[in-house]
């Protein structure tokens, strides 16, 4: 048989069958390879003395002969990666954790990579493995901590920050100023601002401790501080992309428009190809609010390409539908009327499930809520996904969720319901959400409509208030950020439109097949008449109104979002319909959408034959 | 009543004919696809052969197709206009998409021009009752039955006027044609039994049969213990989800839900017939209401429930838009939540929806500002709704069996009624005999639910804000 020459495509510079195409079982043992070692040798004696070819062309001999060899592919990985070559860098990573997964120094670098590209699920299996591995190594903590906070459950990320500050036996600039973010997300300003303080004090030089610091002070409203903040990164590092995209985020806050246009535009003087993701989707924004929906549009698609690039792959339809399906297949009225419910739990704050897709207007109508003085902000809780996730686990069952609560029917699992519902509540007390004196705390996670079916078991009581908006303008929005949410819909318009459908048809199955305690609410409607709006959500959940939630504004809880800086505006109705102003587009999601678009009572506008013109009026 | 809808046409000689005549059998047998398949054939051989295209109109309606069905005929009609079948047929048609004066147009072409033809004037004589024109409507059923005398359809529709009109002796005895009605068939016993006359039954038990809907069992119901005191022994036949409604009345003593399991009976008598035999008129209805009542300790846990679901401050309505889809006379009663909509933009009224089946589905596709509560899931029976009943403030519904049930238990209801309704609900009235809790409304044309509603959604905001203002409420909505 002849030998295939072809290189690997992931551009470790092996061949395809030394490399993705190699079958780990056809390796030799270690003995049978020894005498290579000489090579392994050659390699690293050349890499010491910056003779980085030499070295490669060694190491990649070895790798033909023993493709099997950990130190050389951990010698290949530490080249490719300092060659920026991340795919290739990745691929031997996987190689070195399935050759070995007590392999803590190659667990590690693969996990910090998938968490530099926002493959948090993935990483996180990855971090308890090292937490397993060594308990008392500060490193795995430290990869928790930064997965966990990254994944919005800040309270264990602090857990294990906490851990690793206990581990070093001494403080670290870096670890302090990671959990000066953690804290800064739990809303607890002083405290983070104290630990910033500490870390500036070890080490002046981080930059990251500084963007992190103007970040923390512009969440606490204070534009002034923020930027004498990025003045001092200015210093730590002259023309970072970092500080010039947020001073440009800041003077964006500030309706210094044009000049938040230039500060961004001045990190690539060759033009967008040298824009980040981030960059390009602020851009977009700042542009969108400059009326230039042109350019604005191009700059999405710019910073969406580079961002699907990063993460190295796009929206995962085929996981979503699957989950949808078995959702409907399971939460029918027949098989649910047989099913237990957990029993409100008197005495205790109860959760308020806000719910719609991201970009539907849950964050301002959580800080709109959060302003009574009976309602606090949960914020984004992880609680209903993770106990999803736990389900198979908790209940002893042979099948995954949603399946597993079959196992409800079963007399030792009656009462599971009821301990789950424990679980939540008291998970979301030990968060400290909940102000003194609250009876109702928010949960506005997005997309926990996907899960509404288990919610109403959990929480039947429960008021669920499910925002929408016109469908066009969720998602131009939602291309205009950065999102994970949703399977990773939000990198294309399509995917996004896709998701969203999936989603709505979901939640008109939950609604057709449940009782619920459901309240539709219309973003544009919390716009046009807030306190109209507002007197119906209060009633819905039982509460006199409030003339607090009308000056939300005031209100200084920091919402852990991306809208965070938008809701400590007044209302505003710019955002309302501006789909109009990408019409042509969004052409191509509009039969995905125009259906539920017309379910839900709003138009589409079209446009006419030349494609410009001004456009009616719709919903 | 449905239409008399039919293809009764002669299909002559010769191999086109064969192929008529043939489809004419399939369509016939209920073959549809392949009675399509020959007509297409047919018109293969000759596009402008009306009466292949007629027959193709007929399998359209058959399988759901009506606007294409009503193209065809129409079509048929144009080529050839002097043919009276297919006038009949189109009058049907048209009656099935609401466009009752097209229907009239037809019907009034079809007996012109096939004065002897029964069906004809059966079928003009459904369009005249649907557009309340009931003198016609009777004139044209008895046109038909001098025709053809023993004619089940025309005698029920004869039937269905007398009784609308309140003339209950003559309506009562027309009405006993309808188990003649195809669709009557299996839903008595088969039996060489006597139906019941009335007369005392002295030995021997008296099987009644729970016939026709839900409502028209709870509606009839009430003549239980009148059958009772005239056999010494009662028992009745009925579905299963029947019986939270049926073990309420202890005269039963025995409830039976197939025919193999029903003892021995001296005769047996259908529960709709009881009021030809009580003689009932409608100044001597039995009213002793309620005559249906609710499980206490289910009331409880449904009281429970819904103060989980609705907080304080809100009045609560009890609503169904849709009866089953299988009425005669379902697209003429039956609404869609949509329809709804004056009715559900009442401010501080929770709408409890115990709609069950296909329309539930709507509440998915609801996209309103009503607080709605989807219950019709949470039903495991009448148990379940009649606690459900005994815990709201109203009931609302189209004329389905929450209606019957709802005034059975003395509740508050408002029925809102087709423009031509059921014969039970006489005419022109806002009460009824049957009920006396039960507040009418009537359509003010035919399938106008607009208008019909806005008026309930008037009159349900007055109604709520009385109670309002009665009941000090905690908080107040702004305009």
């Amino acid at each position: 048989m002849a030998i295939d020459p072809r290189s690997c495509t992931c551009g470790s510079g092996l061949r395809y069958a030394r490399c993705c195409g190699l079958d780990l079982n056809s390796l030799s043992p270690p003995q049978a390879t020894e005498p290579l070692r000489p090579l392994l040798a050659e390699a690293s004696a050349a890499l010491q003395k910056g003779e980085a070819e030499r070295a490669e062309a060694t190491v990649l001999r070895l790798l033909e002969l023993a493709p099997g060899w950990e130190e050389a592919l951990a010698l290949l990985y530490s080249l490719r990666k300092r060659q920026n070559k991340a795919a290739a860098a990745e691929v031997l990573a996987r190689r070195m954790v399935a050759l070995n997964p007590n392999n803590f120094w190659a667990t590690n670098e693969l996990g910090l990579m998938l968490f530099q590209r926002g493959a948090l699920a993935e990483a996180e299996v990855l971090a308890r493995n090292l937490v397993r591995l060594a308990p008392r190594n500060p490193q795995a903590h430290n990869l928790l901590a930064l997965v966990l906070t990254e994944a919005n459950r800040p309270h264990g990320g602090e857990y294990h920050y906490r851990q690793v500050l206990a581990l070093l036996e001494k403080p670290d600039a870096v670890v302090l100023a990671n959990l000066a973010w953690n804290l800064k997300t739990q809303g607890r300003f002083p405290e983070a601002r104290e630990l910033y303080e500490q870390s500036v004090a070890l080490n002046p030089d981080v930059l990251q401790t500084w963007l992190g610091w103007a970040r923390l002070e512009d969440a606490d409203r204070n534009l002034a501080r923020a930027h004498e903040l990025l003045d001092r990164a200015e210093k730590v590092s002259p023309g970072a992309a970092s500080v010039r995209l947020l001073r440009a985020v800041f003077y964006g806050r500030e309706g210094k428009l044009e000049q938040a246009l230039a500060e961004i535009e001045s990190i690539a003087d060759a033009g967008d190809a040298g824009l980040g993701a981030n960059e390009l989707l602020e851009k977009g924004r700042l542009l969108d609010r400059l009326h230039r929906p042109q350019e604005a549009f191009a700059a999405f698609a710019a910073g969406k390409k580079k961002a699907r690039e990063a993460l190295g792959h796009g929206y995962l339809a085929e996981q979503a539908n699957e989950l949808v399906r078995r959702l409907k297949a399971f939460f029918t009225a027949e098989r649910l009327a047989h099913l237990p419910r957990a029993r409100r739990k008197d005495g205790e704050p109860q959760p308020i499930f806000i719910l719609g897709f991201p970009r539907s207007g849950t964050t301002l109508l959580e800080q709109m809520l959060s302003a009574h003085p009976e309602i606090s902000a949960g914020d984004e809780l992880p609680l209903i996904h993770d106990i999803a996730q736990s389900l198979q686990r908790v209940l002893n069952s042979p099948l995954p969720y949603p399946e597993a609560l079959a196992e409800l029917w079963m007399a030792d699992y009656r009462e599971a319901l009821d301990e789950l519902r424990d679980t939540y509540l008291k998970r979301a007390r030990e968060m400290g959400i909940i102000r003194e004196g609250a009876r109702w705390f928010t949960d506005k996670m997005p997309l926990n409509e996907t899960h509404l079916g288990l919610i109403a078991l959990l929480f039947p009581a429960s008021p669920l208030i499910h925002l929408v908006r016109h469908p066009l303008d969720v998602v131009l929005s939602a291309y205009s950020i950065h999102l994970t949410h949703g399977y990773f819909c939000a990198f294309e318009l399509e995917s996004i439109a896709q998701h969203y459908a999936l989603i709505a048809d979901l939640v008109a199955h939950y609604r057709s097949e449940m009782t619920l305690r459901y309240l539709q609410i219309r973003y544009e409607d919390i716009v046009s008449n807030p306190k109209r709006s507002i007197e119906r959500i209060l009633a819905h959940i039982g509460v006199p109104f409030h003339a607090n939630c009308l000056n939300f504004s005031e209100n200084r809880r920091y919402a852990r979002t991306p809208s965070y800086a938008q809701v400590t505006e007044p209302l505003y109705d710019r955002a309302v319909f501006r789909y109009r102003d990408y019409l042509e587009p969004l052409r191509p999601v509009i039969p995905i959408l125009a259906p539920i678009a017309q379910r839900m009572g709003y138009t589409i506008d079209e446009l006419p034959a030349s494609g410009a013109g001004k456009l009616k009026a719709s919903r | 009543m449905s239409a008399v809808f039919a293809d009764a046409g002669r299909h002559g000689e010769g191999p086109l004919a064969r192929l008529m005549a043939e489809a004419s059998t399939l369509e016939q047998a209920s073959r549809l696809q392949e009675a399509e398949a020959l007509l297409r054939q047919a018109l293969q051989v000759a596009p402008e052969h009306p009466h292949a295209i007629h027959m193709l109109g007929i399998v359209a309606f058959r399988s759901g197709n009506e606007e294409e069905a009503c193209r065809l005929m129409e079509r048929s009609i144009a080529l050839s206009p002097n043919t009276g079948l297919y006038y009949r047929n189109i009058c049907a048609i048209y009656r099935a998409l609401g466009r009752l004066e097209a229907g009239r147009a037809a019907g009034l072409r079809a007996v012109s021009l096939t004065p002897d033809d029964p069906h004809a004037h059966a079928n003009l004589a459904i369009i005249h009752y649907d557009l309340l024109e009931l003198d016609e409507a009777f004139a044209c059923c008895e046109r038909a039955l001098a025709l053809k005398p023993d004619y089940p359809e025309a005698h029920f529709e004869k039937a269905e006027v007398l009784l609308l009109r309140g003339d209950y002796e003559a309506g009562w005895e027309e009405y006993e044609w309808r188990f003649q009605l195809p669709q009557a068939a299996g839903m008595l016993p088969k039996t060489e039994k006597p139906q019941w006359d009335g007369a005392p039954i002295a030995e021997g038990k008296l099987l009644l049969v729970a016939d026709q809907g839900f409502g028209d069992v709870i509606q009839f119901s009430r003549y239980i213990p009148w059958a009772a005191g005239r056999c010494s022994e009662l028992v009745i036949a009925a579905s299963s989800e029947l019986k939270p409604i049926l073990s309420q009345f202890s005269e039963l003593q025995g409830i039976y839900h197939r025919w193999d399991e029903v003892p021995d009976y001296a005769a047996y008598c259908p529960l709709s017939s009881l009021p030809r035999l009580a003689g009932t008129r409608p100044e001597t209805i039995p009213a002793s209401i309620p005559y249906l009542r609710a499980d206490p300790a289910r009331v409880a846990a449904w009281v429970a429930r819904l103060n989980d679901l609705i907080p304080e401050g809100f009045f609560r309505v009890a609503i169904a838009w849709a009866g089953r889809a299988a009425h005669n006379n379902d697209r003429n009663r039956s609404s869609t939540l949509a329809q709804w909509q004056a009715i559900l933009a009442t401010d501080r009224v929770a709408f409890l929806a115990l709609q069950k089946g296909p329309p539930c589905q709507q509440i998915g596709a609801y996209y309103g500002d009503a607080a709605l509560v989807s219950l019709g899931p949470s039903l495991l029976d009448f148990g379940d709704t009649m606690a459900i009943l005994e815990s709201v403030d109203l009931v609302i519904s189209v004329d389905t069996s929450l209606g019957h049930l709802a005034g059975a238990m003395g509740r508050p209801v408002w029925l809102m009624l087709p423009f031509a309704p059921d014969w039970r609900w006489l005419l022109h009235r806002t009460d009824t005999p049957w009920y006396p809790t039960m507040r009418l409304y009537r359509q003010r044309a035919p399938r106008d639910w607009e208008e019909l509603t806005a008026r309930v959604a008037a009159d349900l905001l007055r109604h709520a804000r009385a109670k309002e203002e009665t009941e000090s409420p905690q908080w107040k909505m702004s305009a």
